[in-house]
C-alpha cells in the first residue's frame, strides 16, 4: 500500500513541477518582452525608459477593447502593437529626441513622469476598474501526463518566435548590425555614415512595439488593471539588473531564470515569488555589480 | 561659522515663517508639509550632492514608521523613544543596505532603489502579514503617552516640536555643505577619478552620504508615524513612490531651501486638486516632464533668480540715481 502512495505522491509532485516550470516559462516570456526593449534602449542610447511600461499597459488595454469589440484576441494584439508602436514614436519624438544627451538620471526622471502621467490618461480612458479579457484557447494540454493551458503555451511560442526575429532582425539586416555595433561604440558607427537619431527611432518604437506586444499577449492571463506596469515593473527590473543593462543575451539567460525562480519559488513557499529574485539579485550584485552580462562601461 | 548670526540667519527666518504660516494656512497641512520637507531633504541631498537617483525612498521612510510603529504598539507607550528606535532602526537599515548598493553605478543604483521599495511594500503588506497586520495598518494613537514637554499626541504641540526639529535638520544640511565632506560629495558627483586621485575615498563618502540622508528619510517616517497614530504599507505603495522626486525637482535640485517651497507647493497643489480631479498621478506626470523638458531649476531657484534680479534692479537704480 505504502509504496503506492508513495509513487502516487511523486507523480504529483514531478506534475506540479512540469506545469510549474511551464508557468515559469510562460512568466519569462512576458519579462523577456518588455525588458529587452530596456536594455536595447540602455545599451544604444544610454537612457532609462521606464515608459516600456506604460506602452506595456496600453498594449494590455487597446487589447482589451479591440478583443471585447471583435471577439478576437490576436486582433486586440495587433492593434496593441500598432498603438504601442505609434505612441512610443510620438514620445520619442516630443521628448527623447531632446534628452539623449543628458545624463541617465535626467532620462529616468523625465520617462518615470510620461509613465505617471501616462497612468493617469489611462485611467481616465478606461476607469480604474480591472478589466478581464477572455482567453481564447482555453482548451487544456496533455503534456507527459500534465494538464497545460493551451493559451501558456501560446504565449511561450510566440516570445520565442520574437526572440528569433530579434535575432536574425540583429545579425542579418544592416540596420540590426547597425544596432549591435551602436551599442559597442556609437561614435565609431556615426563615423561609417549610418544616421544615428533614425537608428534611435528604430530601437525606441520596435522596444515600446514589444512591449505593448507583452501586454497584449498577457492580459488573458491577468487583469487588466492601470497599475499593471507598475507591479511587473519591479521584475522586469530585476530581469534587466541580474541581466546586465544593454545585453540581449543577458535580458534572455535571466529572464529564463528570474520567470522560473519566481514560479517555481511560489510552489515552495508563497512569499519567495518576490523575495527569492531580489535576494537572488542582491547576490548577483555582490559579485558583480554590473550583472551576469553586463559591461562596465559608462557614460 | 555656527555662532555667527549670519550663518543661522536663513535658518531662523524659514522657520519662523512656517510658524508664521500656522495662523493663515490649516494645522494638519502645516504639519504635513514639515515632515514632508523632511522627508525630501534626504532625497535632495543624495540627487543634488552626491548624484544618486533614488526612487526608493518610500522604503528608508517606512522602515522608520514602522520601527516606531512596532514599539509603539508592542511594547511601549513613549514616543520619545519611539522616535529614538525609528531613528536607529533608520540608520542601521540605511548602513546595511548601503553597504550593498553604494558600490553601484548610478543606474544600477536607481533601478535597485525602486525595486527595493516594492520588495518593503510586499512583505510589510504579505511576508510580515503577522505583525505587521498587513492592509489594515497597526493603529497605536491612544497607545502615546502624553509627555510633558512636547506634548505630541496634540496637533499644535507636535506643530511646534517638527518646527524646532525641522530647524535642527536644516542647520545639519547646512553644515554638511559648509564642510569638506560636502565638497568631497559634490566632487564624487562631477569627477570621481580625480578625488580619488587626491587621496579621498569614493566608496566612504557615498556611503556616509547615503546613511546620512536616508537616517533622515528614516527619521521623517518615524514622525508621520506619531503623528498619525497608524501606519500601513500604503505609504510605500505605486502612488507614493515617486513623491520625494517630484517634489525635490519641483522645489529645485540640491538646493537647501528646494524641498521646503517643493513641498509647500506640491502639498498644496495636491490638497486643492484633489477636490475637482481624482486622477493625481495625471498631474505628477506632466509636472516631472514640463520641468525637465523647460530645463527650469525648480521652484525655488526660480524665486532666487527673480529676487537676485529684482535686487540687482533696485541696487543698480540706486546706484545710478
Amino acid at each position: 500500500m505504502a509504496p503506492r502512495v508513495g509513487s502516487e505522491r511523486y507523480g504529483m509532485t514531478a506534475q506540479l513541477l512540469f506545469s510549474g516550470v511551464v508557468f515559469g516559462l510562460s512568466l519569462a516570456s512576458i519579462y523577456f518582452l518588455i525588458s529587452i526593449g530596456l536594455s536595447l534602449c540602455f545599451g544604444l542610447m544610454r537612457i532609462i525608459s521606464l515608459d516600456q511600461l506604460l506602452y506595456y499597459t496600453v498594449g494590455a488595454y487597446i487589447t482589451y477593447s479591440i478583443s471585447t469589440l471583435t471577439g478576437n484576441l490576436w486582433v486586440g494584439v495587433l492593434g496593441g502593437i500598432a498603438v504601442g508602436a505609434l505612441l512610443a514614436l510620438a514620445v520619442e519624438r516630443l521628448v527623447f529626441k531632446r534628452i539623449y544627451e543628458r545624463e541617465l538620471t535626467f532620462s529616468m526622471i523625465t520617462s518615470f513622469g510620461i509613465l505617471l502621467g501616462g497612468i493617469g490618461v489611462v485611467k481616465a480612458l478606461w476607469g480604474v476598474v480591472p478589466r478581464p479579457v477572455r482567453m481564447p484557447l482555453d482548451e487544456q494540454m496533455n503534456l507527459f501526463g500534465t494538464d497545460i493551458p493551451l493559451y501558456r503555451l501560446s504565449v511561450i511560442v510566440v516570445a520565442a518566435l520574437v526572440y528569433a526575429g530579434i535575432w536574425l532582425f540583429l545579425n542579418r539586416t544592416i540596420i540590426g548590425k547597425a544596432i549591435r555595433a551602436g551599442i559597442e561604440d556609437m561614435e565609431h558607427v556615426e563615423g561609417l555614415g549610418i544616421n544615428a537619431a533614425r537608428l534611435f527611432t528604430i530601437t525606441f518604437v520596435l522596444a515600446g512595439a514589444l512591449s505593448a506586444l507583452a501586454g497584449g499577449i498577457y492580459a488573458p492571463l491577468i487583469m487588466v488593471d492601470p497599475h499593471m506596469g507598475l507591479e511587473i515593473l519591479a521584475f522586469v527590473f530585476m530581469v534587466v539588473i541580474i541581466g546586465g543593462l544593454g545585453s540581449i543575451k543577458g535580458t534572455l539567460y535571466s529572464s529564463l531564470l528570474v520567470g522560473q525562480v519566481v514560479s517555481l519559488g511560489s510552489l515552495i513557499y508563497a512569499p519567495l515569488a518576490v523575495m527569492a529574485p531580489f535576494a537572488m539579485m542582491l547576490l548577483i550584485l555582490l559579485v558583480k555589480p554590473t550583472g551576469l552580462f553586463g559591461t562596465p562601461l559608462s557614460k | 561659522m555656527l555662532n555667527s548670526l549670519h550663518w543661522w540667519r536663513g535658518i531662523l527666518i524659514t522657520f519662523t515663517a512656517l510658524w508664521l504660516a500656522k495662523f493663515v494656512l490649516p494645522l494638519p497641512f502645516m504639519n504635513e508639509v514639515l515632515v514632508f520637507s523632511i522627508y525630501t531633504i534626504g532625497c535632495n541631498f543624495l540627487l543634488g550632492r552626491v548624484g544618486f537617483i533614488s526612487f526608493g525612498q518610500p522604503a528608508y521612510l517606512a522602515v522608520g514608521a514602522y520601527a516606531t510603529a512596532f514599539y509603539l504598539f508592542y511594547f511601549g507607550t513613549n514616543p520619545y523613544i519611539g522616535l529614538l528606535i525609528g531613528l536607529v532602526a533608520g540608520l542601521v537599515f540605511a548602513f546595511i543596505v548601503g553597504l550593498l548598493f553604494v558600490r553601484l553605478r548610478s543606474d544600477y543604483f536607481a533601478l535597485v532603489n525602486l525595486a527595493l521599495s516594492v520588495i518593503v511594500f510586499y512583505m510589510l503588506q504579505k511576508v510580515l502579514a503577522d505583525i505587521t497586520k498587513g492592509d489594515n495598518g497597526l493603529w497605536f494613537l491612544t497607545n502615546i503617552d502624553a509627555t510633558p514637554v512636547f506634548n505630541l499626541t496634540k496637533p499644535s504641540e507636535f506643530f511646534l516640536f517638527c518646527i524646532f526639529v525641522g530647524a535642527a535638520v536644516w542647520a545639519l544640511y547646512k553644515y554638511l555643505d559648509d564642510t569638506v565632506f560636502g565638497a568631497c560629495c559634490l566632487a564624487t558627483k562631477i569627477n570621481e577619478t580625480k578625488l580619488e586621485f587626491i587621496g579621498y575615498d569614493n566608496f566612504k563618502i557615498r556611503l556616509t552620504a547615503f546613511v546620512i540622508a536616508n537616517t533622515t528619510t528614516a527619521f521623517a517616517g518615524s514622525l508621520y508615524a506619531i503623528y498619525l497614530g497608524f501606519v500601513s504599507p500604503e505609504m510605500t505603495g505605486h502612488s507614493r513612490t515617486a513623491d520625494p522626486v517630484v517634489v525635490t525637482i519641483l522645489g529645485g535640485v540640491g538646493s537647501l531651501w528646494g524641498p521646503i517651497v517643493g513641498t509647500l507647493a506640491y502639498t498644496g497643489l495636491r490638497d486643492v486638486a484633489s477636490k475637482f480631479i481624482g486622477n493625481w498621478e495625471l498631474i505628477v506626470g506632466f509636472i516631472l516632464v514640463f520641468i525637465m523638458m523647460t530645463n527650469s531649476v525648480g521652484l525655488y531657484g526660480t524665486l532666487e533668480n527673480w529676487s537676485k534680479s529684482l535686487w540687482r534692479r533696485v541696487s543698480g537704480q540706486k546706484g545710478t540715481a
